[in-house]
């Protein structure tokens, strides 16, 4: 699936029918094409174990591709990792700081490993731990750092030789907000400056607070890209759902639903496993309207709310497609995509279903 | 720092993405690598290793108490009954102190070997390892710049060990030139221990069955060889392991020196007179040891380290 055309410009990333399969037989990657340009803020959004980190360490040269080609920063990735590996800077999602060094001797290290001139390293040391917020922290063992300044160390020894294209793999995971979104400031404050990232999330909220652009991976393939607010319009609006006391009246309710002109031709209603869910743009003006309705029908309503489209939903509506009998929710389109796309992928699906369900009820 | 929400827009092509802001400093200007050489990422990677085991003094005075407690409780408990074993052959009586300083020194190579492949897998876990690869630096720079540092770390620790021995009355029979050489002797030694600890490191990447795998090993070959008696004063089935027990040899290359002698009786050879009769079959044997064992070290970081998926 090619991302827009840009026949002349240089991409910071780009990646032609990308596969890797594992020695166990898992295709965790299947046939990727990427195109990020230059000074953008890419987004790799998708669930748990859909081949985000893979790609990712593909594109690090941590792993090599099974088939495909790989050019960062125009350098071949396969050919030529060393001039990959100068090029990029790169954020595992598992936080990685020596906690026996302090904060100024983790990024020193960095800075010597990345061969950043001697005359330049105080300054740049010093530069980096003001903008991490670790000056007062600069010679205290990491050891001793909450998660967020190890989160935030690990960022600063990432960029000492200051890349022009940053790899940051779900970076603000298990973060608190606060630190959460010191981080995003630090990386918006970096791509204004010109450095292209290539973030990977699972939340859409954090793509859509960051990112220019998104690609959705499913099961090792892309299955839509799009800036933040495309993907969600693809979802068609915003997400009533509505808890019914028992569930035999969830029929008679989804058939009030749909009969009641309320909402507009594409909006869709779906019984799920408490009642029901409405997409619609006029789901947050229309929605009393709906519960009176159901009243009056005579369906007792247990709980109702209305919400933004997560990613769940931008999942949902993507590998739903034009179908519109998703009747049992988020379980059996993933189902769906799995059988559509290849058989293989199933020994995956499982697992991908559980991360999903429990993002639902987060 | 200008206006944090205001992105540059992707889609169009950014064609200007090149000449985004600068405006304000050189901040967006990339570091080119200011040197490429074998040798400098040895070295950072060696500071790096020294650093750690400074901070951490704990490791340090750890490998070198037990073989401290060794040296001490054996020659006063064991003094006397071991006197007369190890001079049952006559010639020159020797105090045990003597005799056991080189084992002891060979002791501590092989704690401080030990804790090696312990660093790497703290490494693994804690994402260090992921991210020296992704830098630039040379990969096999890297894992001999951390050897280093262990075989800086051995080195300093036998020679605290011959020190105290001096101290307890043990008697360097060739003098400073000796003990530099059994500090030698003790490193070169080290290296088939330092090979397996690391590869048990990465083939279990998890920190306890490193430690509980090389701890296992250690007290038993040093009870089943020439260390703490000499051959002859031991049962007939230990004189067999022993001749095919590592520590049998780097014991035997230290203790020839320590005494100026030929002391080593697994391996008869008199080509070479006085000491180098054992030296030479000993470091032979080491030497083989170490480079078999360290090409299986060698062969496992490599593949933990390539890019090739498994």
């Amino acid at each position: 699936m090619s991302v827009g055309s840009y026949p002349t410009h240089v991409h910071a990333v780009e990646t032609t029918d990308l596969e890797l399969t594992y020695a166990d037989g898992t295709e965790a990657v299947r046939g990727v094409d990427l195109r990020v340009p230059e000074g953008e803020f890419f987004g790799f959004l998708g669930a748990n174990g859909v081949g985000k980190t893979t790609t990712i360490k593909v594109l690090a040269t941590l792993l090599s591709p099974t088939a495909g080609r790989v050019e960062v920063n125009g350098f071949d990735a396969t050919a030529d990792p060393r001039k990959v590996r100068e090029s990029i800077g790169y954020m595992a999602q598992e936080t990685s700081v020596d906690p026996e060094l302090t904060a100024r001797e983790n990024i020193k290290f960095a800075c010597e490993a990345y061969g950043v001139p001697r005359g330049e390293r105080e300054s740049r040391i010093d530069e980096l731990l003001d903008l991490v917020d670790l000056v007062d922290a600069a010679d205290k063992e990491a050891e001793e750092f909450s998660g967020g300044m190890k989160k935030r160390l690990d960022a600063a020894t990432a960029l000492v030789h200051r890349p022009p294209l940053v790899f940051l793999d779900e970076p603000t995971t298990g973060l608190d907000p606060k630190a959460r979104n010191r981080l995003w400031d630090y990386f918006e404050r970096i791509n204004d400056r010109g450095t292209t990232i290539f973030l990977t999330t699972q939340y859409l909220e954090e793509a859509d607070q960051l990112c220019d652009r998104l690609a959705v991976i499913l099961e090792g393939e892309i299955v839509a890209t799009g800036s933040p607010d495309e993907l969600k319009r693809r979802v068609g609006g915003e997400i009533l759902d509505v808890d019914l006391g028992d569930s035999e009246s969830a029929e008679r309710a989804v058939a009030v639903a749909r009969d009641s002109d309320l909402f507009e031709d594409e909006a869709t209603v779906e019984p799920t496993e408490k009642g029901l869910s409405v997409t619609s743009r006029a789901a947050r003006t229309k929605g009393t309207d709906l519960l009176v309705a159901l009243r009056d029908a005579g369906v007792t309503v247990t709980g109702f709310n209305v919400r933004a489209p997560t990613l769940d939903d931008v999942f949902l509506a993507i590998t739903d497609g034009d179908d519109t009998a998703g009747a049992g929710g988020v379980v059996d389109t993933e189902t769906d995509g799995a059988t559509a796309s290849e058989a293989d992928g199933r020994g995956e699906t499982s697992g991908a279903t559980e991360t999903t369900e429990s993002e639902a009820s987060r | 720092m200008s206006t944090p929400t205001e992105k540059t827009r992707a889609d169009g092509g950014t064609a200007d993405a090149a000449s985004v802001d600068t405006g304000s400093d050189t901040d967006s200007e990339p570091v080119r690598r200011s040197s490429n050489s074998f040798l400098g990422d040895v070295w950072v990677n060696f500071k790096r290793w020294n650093l750690k085991a400074v901070r951490n003094p704990f490791v340090l005075v750890v490998s070198l108490v037990q073989p401290i407690i060794f040296l001490v409780l054996f020659t006063q408990v064991f003094g006397n009954v071991a006197t007369s074993a190890i001079n049952r052959g006559g010639g020159a009586a020797i105090s045990y102190e003597t005799y056991l300083v080189p084992a002891i020194a060979i002791q501590v190579a092989l704690a401080a070997a030990a804790t090696s492949g312990v660093g790497l897998v703290n490494d693994i876990e804690n994402g260090m390892f992921e991210k020296v690869l992704v830098s630039p630096m040379n990969r096999a720079a890297v894992f001999v710049g951390k050897t280093a540092a262990e075989v800086l770390r051995i080195a300093l620790q036998i020679g605290i060990i011959l020190g105290l021995g001096v101290l307890l009355g043990a008697d360097i029979a060739t003098g400073v030139p000796g003990a530099l050489g059994i500090v030698a002797i003790g490193v070169l030694f080290s290296f088939w221990f330092v090979s397996l600890s690391n590869s048990l490191a990465v083939l279990t990447k998890d920190q306890e069955s490193t430690i509980v795998g090389v701890n296992l090993l250690q007290f038993p070959l040093l009870f089943v060889s020439t260390a703490f008696l000499p051959l002859s004063a031991l049962p007939d089935w230990i004189r067999v392991v022993a001749t095919y027990n590592p520590i049998t040899y780097g014991v035997d290359a230290a203790r020839a020196v320590m005494l100026d002698a030929d002391v080593m009786t697994v391996i008869e050879v008199s080509a070479f007179g006085g000491l180098w009769n054992t030296l030479v079959p000993a470091l032979a044997v080491l030497v083989a040891l170490d480079l078999v064992l360290g090409s299986v070290a060698v062969y496992l970081l490599g593949r933990a380290s390539s890019s090739n998926v498994q």
